[in-house]
């Protein structure tokens, strides 16, 4: 009884049930599609001035099309060079298991845009870490017994990528607590990190350069909980006998308040501390290793203190180029800090981006794009500053 | 003499009522006892004894550090949600790489360090109300005819060049009619110009604009808001106790007026 009135409603009322199928399918095609990525003609990067290069953010991004409309940006920019994060944890969530698919597609369109890479490598899977009570860690910790399998994952990416990405940075910032996994810091730890990597990266990928962690500029004294001074722990790297197992050495030098000319110091935190560090290369007999600037830049957030104005921001990028081109016949790359953050912050760190996360480009990347393309510039960026009345008389 | 039988059923009725009733109000009482909210114990929600307050102190106004002090506007917060909480208070000045994760792992109780909402990181965050918008204002004569960013065509807008306010603006320029851009290398001079005359309105963030019209009281300019920016304070998803307890002393302090007075300490 109840099925015959089912079959009877159906019978009478399908028209509208064709209908809805319709309606919905013709509201689903007014959905835009998502941008696709399709790989173009291969290009090649326009640049003027080699030195620049630019660190992106891109293993965070979900959407194909934006990797590829950021690396067209960077090339339209004329950086011939990104540094990339590729973290381990990402990479190989389980043991033995490994997910390449997010690596590959920021290889492919790279390439496409004819960019080379830095990759820099970190972040600790959670199963090669522990959370026990005497054992607390954080992504940033790994205990010396996982070395091994780290230096696996590494040996593992040289030989995947070999003739791609011949460029390895193995760690980051390892002279702050927060990045050695809130422990004191190590310098001898970290020399036998890359002592574990050095040789099974260079069985897998012959040509591979293996690049010593950039060190966070900061002053702070020995046996501090946050961190060491980053003059004194690359003394102390090449104390334990680390120049045998690096290629290369990674830097970052931030301008903070100075302009790039400011001398360098002791107790300075500007752009020419990289000259201290380089007088530490020199001083150890390692004056023939390459260097590579992989974080550099200026902040122009409106209130952080260690930040200048936009118009400070773009003259001191600029000059800071012009600076490292005339005196530093030492340096291969200098990367600025940081090309776009998939999404915002929200707070001052979104300052140091030359594009926004909606693809926005600020001033500062067409100031960046005219001097690596050479592009003419305007004498003028903004107007005089308004006069009040009574001075004016 | 035998009791009669309606007698009875009524004794009976009646005492099944009784306990009914008695049974029903236990009941209820029970439910009310037990959906009433009672404070935590405050060394429940503060296990060290003190509420340690993770900071970025190189922000002013909102906080920073000398050699022997830590002060700004975050900080006079905290202090007021320690006293209202009966908590004494502890900073614990951290960079602001580490904030999140220094109270994934314990290290401080709570974040006050003019954090924006970061929908992200709802998950493993709880963050209070907004005790702060920042976010961009259009700042003009108080009787101009610009009263919000719609009205700017055919106008003149002065910015910051280069600028959070050049960016807002060129995304306006793509859905309203033409307006000029007036580009200065400060946005003290932006407002400058609005003030004036040299240009109809200024586009600055909220905190630059109220230093500014502390310093030029005379001008009576009126602030629209353009963006939404807000700081709000940032407690471990795990631990909502601690973020209600949170939440209910910053809601006091809203109400009784000290929220603003710290405000207007320093803005």
């Amino acid at each position: 009884m109840h099925d015959r009135l089912i079959l009877r409603y159906l019978r009478r009322h399908w028209r509208w049930g064709v209908r809805g199928v319709i309606a919905v399918w013709l509201l689903n095609a007014l959905v835009p599609a998502s941008p696709r990525a399709l790989l173009g003609p291969p290009q090649t990067v326009e640049t003027q001035h080699p030195l620049v290069c630019v660190h992106t953010r891109l293993v965070e991004e979900v959407d194909e099309w934006k990797i590829q409309r950021s690396l067209q940006l960077v090339r339209e920019m004329g950086a011939d060079t990104i540094v990339e994060f590729f973290p381990w944890a990402y990479v190989e969530h389980t043991k033995d298991e490994y997910d390449w698919s997010n690596v590959d597609r920021i290889i492919r369109h790279a390439r496409n845009q004819g960019i080379h890479i830095i990759a820099r490598m970190g972040l600790v899977p959670s199963w090669a870490r522990s959370d026990t009570d005497d054992e607390f860690s954080t992504l940033n910790t790994l205990h010396e017994r996982s070395y091994d399998d780290f230096a696996e994952f590494v040996a593992d990416f040289a030989a995947r990528y070999a003739g791609v990405i011949d460029h390895i940075i193995i760690w980051n910032e390892p002279n702050l607590a927060f990045e050695w996994g809130y422990r004191q810091v190590d310098p001898e730890g970290y020399v036998r990190l890359l002592q574990a990597v050095y040789a099974p990266a260079h069985a897998a990928n012959p040509n591979v350069v293996i690049l010593a962690a950039p060190l966070a500029p900061t002053l702070e004294p020995p046996g501090s909980p946050a961190g060491l001074n980053d003059v004194l722990y690359l003394q102390a790297v090449y104390e334990a006998g680390g120049a045998e197992y690096f290629d290369a050495l990674a830097m970052h030098t931030y301008g903070f308040t100075e302009p790039p000319n400011a001398p360098a110091g002791e107790n300075a935190l500007n752009f020419r501390r990289a000259e201290l560090l380089r007088e530490v290369m020199e001083r150890y007999g390692d004056g023939d290793t390459p260097v590579f600037i992989t974080e550099t830049g200026w902040n122009d957030n409106p209130r952080w203190t260690k930040a200048v104005t936009p118009s400070e921001r773009i003259l001191y990028t600029i000059d800071a180029f012009r600076l490292a081109e005339a005196e530093w016949d030492w340096l291969d790359k200098l990367c600025l800090w940081v090309f776009r953050y998939p999404v915002s912050t929200y707070n001052y760190p979104d300052n140091f981006t030359l594009v926004t996360p909606d693809f926005q480009l600020k001033p500062i990347y067409y100031a960046v794009q005219a001097y690596a393309r050479g592009f003419p510039t305007s004498e003028t960026l903004w107007l005089p500053p308004p006069v009040e009345p009574s001075s004016s008389q | 003499m035998a009791a009669s039988p309606s007698r009875t059923v009524f004794v009976a009725i009646s005492l099944a009522l009784t306990v009914w009733l008695w049974g029903l109000g236990g009941t209820l009482f029970l439910l009310r006892w037990h959906s009433v909210e009672r404070p935590i114990p405050i060394r429940d929600l503060f296990p060290y004894g003190e509420m340690r307050v993770g900071v970025d102190a190189s922000y002013p106004p909102f906080a920073v550090a000398t050699a022997t002090d830590i002060f700004g506007l975050d900080i006079d917060l905290a202090r007021a949600l320690g006293q209202e909480l009966d908590i004494p208070v502890r900073f614990v000045n951290l960079g602001f790489d580490g904030l999140y994760d220094a109270l994934r792992t314990d290290q401080v109780d709570v974040l006050i360090s003019a954090l924006l909402v970061d929908p992200a990181r709802r998950g493993a965050v709880i963050y209070s109300p907004p005790y702060y918008n920042a976010g961009l204002v259009l700042v003009t004569d108080a009787n101009s005819i610009i009263e919000n960013m719609r009205d700017l065509p055919g106008h003149r807008l002065a910015l910051e060049f280069g600028s959070q306010a050049q960016t807002e603006a060129e995304r306006w320029l793509r859905r309203i009619h033409a307006f000029d851009i007036l580009p200065y290398e400060l946005p003290e001079y932006a407002l400058d110009a609005a003030r004036l005359g040299e240009a109809d309105a200024a586009l600055t963030d909220r905190i630059t604009a109220s230093f500014y019209l502390q310093q030029h009281p005379n001008w009576d300019a009126r602030l629209t808001q353009v963006t939404n920016v807000p700081f709000a304070i940032a407690t471990r998803a795990d631990r909502p106790d601690r973020a209600a307890a949170i939440n209910h002393a910053l809601e006091t302090l809203i109400a009784e007026g000290i929220l603003a007075e710290i405000i207007a300490r320093y803005l």
